[in-house]
């Protein structure tokens, strides 16, 4: 017997629709079919002009971030019987929502505009900068250097953490977790001369002492990593460097401490 | 914006190639350079790449005595080598089943060591050995551990690193923009036209020089591990302005694709140690390559794979697939050294590859053909190697050739690296030699795309209008059943005539989405409308090439023939739009390396 499940999707076409509003589908479930398939096949057969970005459909380009069932994630690697009937308390049954990522502006339905994402990423300048001579060879770096910038090395770029930051809904300014996720690596790397311009970057108002630590970004992570913990060390790190004084710092170290506590229950 | 947009250089493609170009022709002092990317370039399919990138670096070794599959340490400080560039040439020449030019493979294997240091001092992160320098494993066809790698995310991390070093350097990005025309006029490339997606308005760029960086053509086929991205269509826009493609019919698939899915289980697993099993649950490859075992290269053990599930020896409860099993490799390492595998296997099997094997098979993975080059990326517009003047190409979509008719695994991402730089400082030296930017006499050069474009938005007729994915989706089927792993001349006549309906078909075709905005419907069109281009060309290559080398494996005629076939396929585009095939010379030193048999 197949099971038959509804995929409402958010659409939106700001050159022909006033507002956004839900269409509803109807797919047949089977085993193997991820949230992406769903939205292949209904593309395929029902509605061409259904668009949403993807590309290399195992959870490394960081095309297709998006909210499932109110969630960010990526849906290549969402598996379609995993979310049918988690949609809350309120969702009908062998139902599943998909929407844009929150907070960026709509190009059309499921695609969003992240250039304020990218000039984020962009502003801290996610370059190594090295000593001006170089080895021979290779730098040499130990299992622990490479282990302490495995977690943001891997970051995708994806913008899940991104668009489920409540900050970045407030203030257009605030750095984000990613380009923080990004300083993270480069002030780890044993490699870079410029530690200390790299805090002074990120240790203001709109970015590491901004971070609120509701730590939505470590949900949204669809590859497992802490982009909070990494705001908090960075925080904590321009503080001993003598940054920050006085009441301010003072305010500072609360703020940390918070976080830590917040990071560790995860 | 005004067009034409003008550059000094235009490249297209934001991989690993087109990246490397871009960073090092701004480095040389070109500052007016455009990089146009169908989709964003860290979205680039170079960053999928799981395994390692080649390189005789010499940090590690098999421990003495353990034998060819044995544990690997590293290489004390005053420890002998066991690998060369030299050995990494030979190794590539056999992979390539002396199709590759050694000329070429030459260069390949002496830029890779440099290379690899230029990455690792811009910030890649590597995996490494206790004491500290990069690491190294082994891979298919390797006859030495020489697989630079971080972890199974070695692509990643190299396109990540050399993206920022363009926006270091001041490149421009066109994100979302996907190119139609290659313009040429009077024998010189002036240009291209591009759609910019967002807008879905077209656009003409004028510029002394034009790379192509665009990727493989993997998406003609059902089963594949590329993105959807790889739709090939550089090749496609590079044929139909009259540049010849070459050896086209060469197409890797490799062994451990996700079963039903394609997606990739990097060959890391089997250079870590994983086995391969059938239904029974035997080792198969001690029957088909005894000594290199599950570490053969891709050609021979994809079809070994094929051979085991046609008998009737596949794995699962179809017996259409195989098992990989890396149990035995134990969590630690499993974790440490094949995280994303894991994820993979998990998020599309439901199995966690700590406890139990995963159920796989082969998969359409890499495109050895493509748009001819010299080692500095100039494409050649014939068999004479005369340049099509101001027209560049590197990485997948090129053919340099390096690869021949099979290449091994953690060549792809050298290659591209190796031929992206080179091509960098020629169309720097191009430039600063005194190119000139010549100007585009056609008052309307966008007229013909508009048109085909208008054509499949036209709503009229409708009575009779297609759809467009069920005719890519038949061209995948066709390219699996008829010109996949073991190929004949039924099944590629038969091939070859479903193209042509498949082609007819598509001209009464139409797209639904009717808003210029983002519009992908008109975007998948136009990538369908490419497949059907350069799969004609794969398909007629592979028929006339009766013989079997590498990839290309034909069960009538069975035996490679270097009397006939030692030399690679060029298809033009004929004034009718069929392929003419033509050929040419493969380069050998034919004291050094002279063919031999291949066995492993």
């Amino acid at each position: 017997m197949t099971q038959t499940v509804t995929v409402k999707i958010k659409r939106y076409n700001p050159d022909t629709d006033k507002k956004p509003y839900w269409k509803d589908y109807t797919i047949e479930l089977t085993e193997d079919k991820t949230v992406l398939d769903a939205l292949e096949e209904i593309k395929a057969n029902q509605d061409g002009s259904l668009t949403f970005r993807r590309s290399c459909r195992h959870a490394i380009c960081g095309s297709c971030a998006m909210m499932v069932n109110r969630r960010n994630t990526l849906v290549c690697t969402t598996p379609l019987k995993a979310v049918v009937n988690d949609g809350g308390l309120f969702a009908a049954k062998n139902t599943v929502t998909i929407e844009p990522l929150p907070y960026l502006p709509i190009i059309k339905d499921l695609v969003v505009d992240r250039s304020a994402f990218w000039e984020q990423y962009q502003a801290v300048k996610p370059w190594l900068m090295p000593p001006d001579v170089v080895p021979e060879k290779e730098y040499r770096m130990s299992q622990e250097e490479v282990e302490a910038m495995e977690q943001a090395e891997t970051c995708i770029m994806c913008g899940a953490c991104y668009s489920s930051c409540p900050v970045v809904a407030g203030n257009k300014n605030y750095l984000g977790p990613h380009a923080m996720l990004k300083t993270f690596l480069r002030v780890m790397d044993p490699r870079d001369q410029v530690p200390e311009e790299r805090l002074d970057m990120i240790a203001n108002a709109n970015g590491a002492f901004r971070c609120h630590q509701v730590v939505n970004c470590i949900d949204a992570c669809p590859k497992g990593l802490n982009p909070a913990k990494a705001i908090a060390t960075l925080g904590k790190m321009s503080l001993r460097s003598g940054r920050i004084k006085g009441e301010r710092a003072e305010r500072m170290k609360k703020l940390i401490a918070d976080a830590e506590a917040a990071s560790s229950t995860n | 914006m005004s067009d034409p947009i003008v550059h000094d250089i235009v490249i297209v493609g934001a991989g690993l190639a087109g990246s490397w170009a871009a960073m090092v022709a701004a480095r040389e002092g070109i500052t007016n350079i455009g990089v146009l990317s169908k989709v964003h370039p860290l979205r680039s399919h170079s960053g999928a790449a799981q395994g390692g990138i080649a390189a005789a670096l010499n940090n590690v070794r098999p421990v003495e005595g353990t034998g060819p599959r044995g544990p690997l340490e590293q290489i004390p400080a005053d420890g002998e080598p066991v690998d060369s560039p030299d050995l990494h040439m030979f190794d590539t020449i056999k992979g390539s089943d002396w199709l590759g030019d050694q000329d070429k493979i030459h260069v390949l294997v002496n830029d890779a060591v440099d290379i690899l240091y230029e990455y690792e001092h811009m910030g890649c992160v590597f995996s490494r050995t206790a004491d500290g320098r990069i690491n190294q494993r082994r891979f298919g066809g390797h006859s030495a551990p020489r697989a630079n790698f971080a972890a199974d995310w070695t692509g990643h991390v190299l396109l990540h690193t050399i993206h920022e070093q363009c926006l270091k350097h001041g490149v421009n990005f066109y994100s979302e923009w996907y190119v139609l025309e290659l313009i040429v006029e009077d024998g010189i490339t002036r240009g291209v036209v591009a759609m910019d997606i967002l807008t879905g308005e077209l656009h003409t760029i004028n510029a002394k020089a034009v790379m192509f960086a665009t990727g493989g053509y993997g998406r003609a086929w059902k089963i594949t591990s590329n993105a959807t991205a790889n739709t090939g269509d550089g090749v496609a826009v590079a044929y139909n302005a009259g540049v010849p493609l070459m050896d086209m019919e060469f197409v890797q698939f490799h062994p451990t694709g996700i079963y039903k899915h394609g997606i990739l289980m990097s060959e890391a697993c089997r250079g870590e140690g994983g086995y391969l099993r059938n239904g029974n649950g035997e080792r198969f490859m001690e029957n088909y390559a005894p000594d290199k075992m599950e570490l053969a290269p891709r050609d021979l053990v994809s079809r070994s794979e094929q051979t085991e599930i046609d008998q009737g020896r596949g794995a699962g409860d179809d017996k259409q697939g195989i098992y990989l099993d890396l149990t035995h490799l134990g969590r630690e390492k499993i974790l440490q050294r094949l995280p994303q595998v894991r994820e993979i296997a998990m998020n599309f099997l439901g199995v966690d590859i700590i406890d139990e094997p995963a159920k796989i098979q082969p998969t359409a993975h890499y495109s050895m053909g493509g748009i001819p080059t010299d080692v500095n990326g100039q494409v050649i517009r014939n068999a004479e190697g005369e340049p099509f003047t101001g027209f560049f190409a590197a990485g997948e979509c090129a053919c340099v050739s390096v690869h021949g008719a099979n290449r091994l695994g953690t060549n792809s991402l050298l290659e591209a690296s190796v031929f992206g730089r080179r091509t960098g400082y020629e169309m720097a030296r191009f430039i600063e030699g005194g190119a000139k930017l010549h100007p585009i006499t056609n008052p309307d050069p966008t007229k013909k795309q508009r048109e085909r474009i208008e054509r499949v938005m036209d709503k009229h007729n409708d009575s009779q209008a297609g759809r467009i994915a069920p005719i890519a989706e038949a061209l995948k089927w066709n390219m699996t059943d008829n010109c996949g792993i073991f190929r004949n001349e039924e099944k590629l006549e038969k091939g070859l005539a479903r193209i042509h309906e498949l082609k007819g078909d598509f001209t009464k075709a139409r797209v639904m989405d009717q808003s210029r905005r983002f519009n992908t419907d008109v975007l998948m069109a136009l990538e369908t409308e490419n497949l059907l281009t350069f799969s004609e060309v794969v398909v007629a290559g592979a028929l006339a090439r009766t013989e079997s080398r590498g990839a290309h494996s034909r069960t009538d005629h069975q035996k490679r023939d270097d009397t006939d076939w030692l030399k690679h396929t060029l298809a033009h585009k004929s004034e009718n739009g069929e392929p003419v095939l033509s050929y040419k010379d493969v380069c050998i030193d034919w004291e050094k390396y002279p063919p031999q048999e291949r066995k492993y």
